[in-house]
């Protein structure tokens, strides 16, 4: 197995005496897309700001490339490109000029670097005019493009979808999958837009309170058929009829309460199984069809968003 | 090193890519050609003194100011004159330049401006979480950004000092044989024009360092560039009244406005008796690395948490 791009190792944020993140554990690997979703206050900015080192670590350590960010800051970071929050930049500077105050802070950068950068990005047209004239998909573009300048194999970014209208989500979200497939560059993405993190991530960290409360692997789509819940309307009586009968021909365990039976099924099992039901005289005065979205997995495991 | 040096270049692309910048040392300018105008169109203005008369008018001079002092130094210059047969010059270039010194609190205000912005700035803009996920430490970003703020103070004083002898040239001439009259512990003494203007200049240099400084403390450790162009202004200009009322205190002379003002020294007109040359030197140093190291250290401790 491969080093870890980043290791989180029992990270703790403490101000006062309240406990902002109590404690997460966890490895991002080289190539991947994590996410890190959670709703409001669940500390993920307090994560992600301790990662680049802009607020002091309580108690254990984030690693990069096995540097401490603690002990070994400079070489750590060195390998991190990010945008904390907004892209925030040098409204006052043509975009050329501020990533050309950016490659100072980092030897090695040369002038082919950034135009490459600038090219990835499609900012070609626009770099020489000052950044206060980009609209907010173009100053996303630019923030992404300072992130890559030095060749950071780790890419954070928080809420990188925000305020962008769909063409641009669409096309951020292709940039993060190229860089993640072909760069081998890992990346983090924090938000709270579940549907976006589905699409573009390829495991997702929830966070709640402080505490990473799951790990959700996510499903290519194109590898497998997306699971549907069905679930059918029939007298209780029946219930147990049903049940013998999936749990024997299909294999799957339905679930009953009150008049409902729920269960997990491809699409293309749907209709043979309405056919054997019909067949073995169950009564069903109804069948609904639901996918089930990371949004319900989501809410199903986080609950109530209480902040503590 | 030439990291360090890279961080400062990036500090004066920033500043000079920002309009208030320009707009400041326009200011600067318009200042000095101001007085100049002042100067030259001034009831008192003498271009020559007449070989006949000229020792009568430096008397009606003296007599003019003795109205209001009878102990100002101008007074002592004059008899000396008289008495030497030295005829003065009337205003000349180099005279406009060392009378221009007073322009130095332009100079201090615009550099408090700059210092109390430099950090403050980057937190407002957010860009403070851009520049503090790279390679270089914050101790670097610290002292290039005040070595940048030092930078500014000496590129505006080089404007001053151009555009003084500028306009002194274009109003009133090049003159004199480069020396000039100046009281030390009560005499009358012929210094170099050069150190007259080394001197003048280099005591309000002092004022504004520190001053500077102190607003880029403030600047570093509250995040806020109004409250520190603010504190560091008030105080720059109560300082010397201040100093007025505490005299007879026993802490008086502890206290960095009763030390500040180093012409005191020159002039030989003190408000604390007892102070030192030396005292105040190293009074001023203490509290100049004071205000340095509490900027530092919570420049460099404390988290950039979100807004």
């Amino acid at each position: 197995m491969t080093e870890p791009a980043m290791q989180l190792i029992g990270l703790k944020k403490q101000i006062g005496s309240k406990l902002i993140v109590k404690g997460l554990d966890f490895d991002i690997q080289p190539g991947e897309v994590f996410g890190f979703l959670g709703p409001n206050g669940a500390g993920k900015t307090t994560t992600i700001r301790m990662m680049v080192g802009l607020i002091r670590i309580s108690e254990g350590d984030v690693r990069i490339q096995g540097k401490s960010i603690k002990t070994d800051y400079k070489e750590a970071i060195r390998h991190v490109g990010a945008i904390v929050e907004n892209p925030e930049l040098y409204g006052f500077m043509s975009g050329y000029k501020n990533l050309l105050v950016f490659s100072r802070m980092i030897p090695g950068i040369s002038k082919d670097r950034i135009d490459e950068v600038v090219k990835l990005v499609g900012l070609e047209k626009r770099i020489h005019q000052k950044v206060k004239r980009y609209s907010l998909g173009m100053r996303q573009r630019l923030g992404i493009a300072q992130a890559l300048l030095h060749n950071p194999s780790i890419l954070i970014l928080d809420e990188p979808t925000n305020g962008l209208d769909p063409s641009g989500i669409r096309e951020i979200r292709q940039y993060i999958r190229r860089l993640a497939e072909q760069e081998n560059v890992a990346v983090i993405v924090s938000s709270h837009l579940l549907s976006e993190m589905e699409l573009m991530c390829d495991r997702i960290g929830i966070l709640k309170n402080g505490e990473l409360i799951s790990i959700q692997q996510i499903q290519n789509a194109e590898e497998d058929t997306p699971a549907e819940v069905v679930q059918i309307n029939c007298p209780a009586a029946h219930h147990e009829k049903a049940q013998r009968l999936l749990q024997e021909e299909f294999g799957v365990t339905a679930m009953a309460s009150g008049e409902k039976l729920t269960f997990p099924i491809t699409r293309e099992e749907i209709p043979s199984i309405i056919k054997a039901l019909a067949l073995a005289d169950v009564e069903m005065y109804g069948v609904a069809v639901e996918r089930k979205t990371l949004e319900d997995k989501f809410l199903h495991v986080i609950g109530e968003n209480v902040i503590e | 090193m030439s990291n360090f040096f890279q961080l400062v270049r990036n500090e004066q692309t920033k500043l000079y890519s920002q309009l208030a910048t320009w707009i400041m040392l326009g200011i600067l300018i318009v200042v000095v050609l101001g007085f100049a105008i002042i100067m030259r169109t001034a009831d008192s203005f003498i271009g020559e003194y007449d070989d006949a008369t000229w020792k009568q008018d430096l008397q009606e001079q003296s007599a003019d100011i003795a109205e209001y002092d009878p102990t100002a130094p101008e007074i002592m210059i004059n008899n000396y004159r008289i008495e030497n047969d030295m005829k003065p010059e009337g205003t000349t270039a180099w005279e406009f330049l060392y009378q221009s010194n007073f322009m130095t609190s332009v100079l201090s205000l615009l550099t408090i401006i700059v210092a109390g912005g430099i950090i403050a700035n980057e937190y407002r803009w957010g860009t403070i979480k851009l520049l503090l996920i790279r390679p270089a430490t914050r101790t670097k970003i610290f002292f290039a950004k005040y070595a940048s703020v030092l930078l500014f103070a000496l590129t505006a004083l080089i404007v001053l000092f151009v555009f003084s002898w500028l306009f002194g040239m274009l109003f009133f001439g090049l003159g004199g044989d480069g020396t000039t009259l100046q009281v030390q512990d009560g005499e009358v003494v012929e210094i170099s024009i050069w150190t007259r203007i080394a001197q003048d200049y280099g005591l309000q240099l002092v004022k504004l360092v520190v001053w500077a400084t102190f607003a880029f403390m403030i600047s570093a450790a509250l995040r806020n560039g109004a409250l520190a162009i603010g504190t560091a202004i008030f105080l720059m200009f109560v300082g010397s009244s201040v100093t007025m009322f505490i005299s007879d205190k026993p802490f008086a002379k502890y206290v960095l406005f009763s030390n500040l003002d180093l012409t005191q020294f020159t002039t030989g007109y003190k408000i604390i008796e007892d102070l030192t040359l030396t005292f105040s030197v190293v009074t001023i140093t203490v509290y100049y690395l004071i205000f340095l190291i509490i900027g530092w250290v919570l420049f460099t401790k404390r988290d950039v948490a979100g807004h």
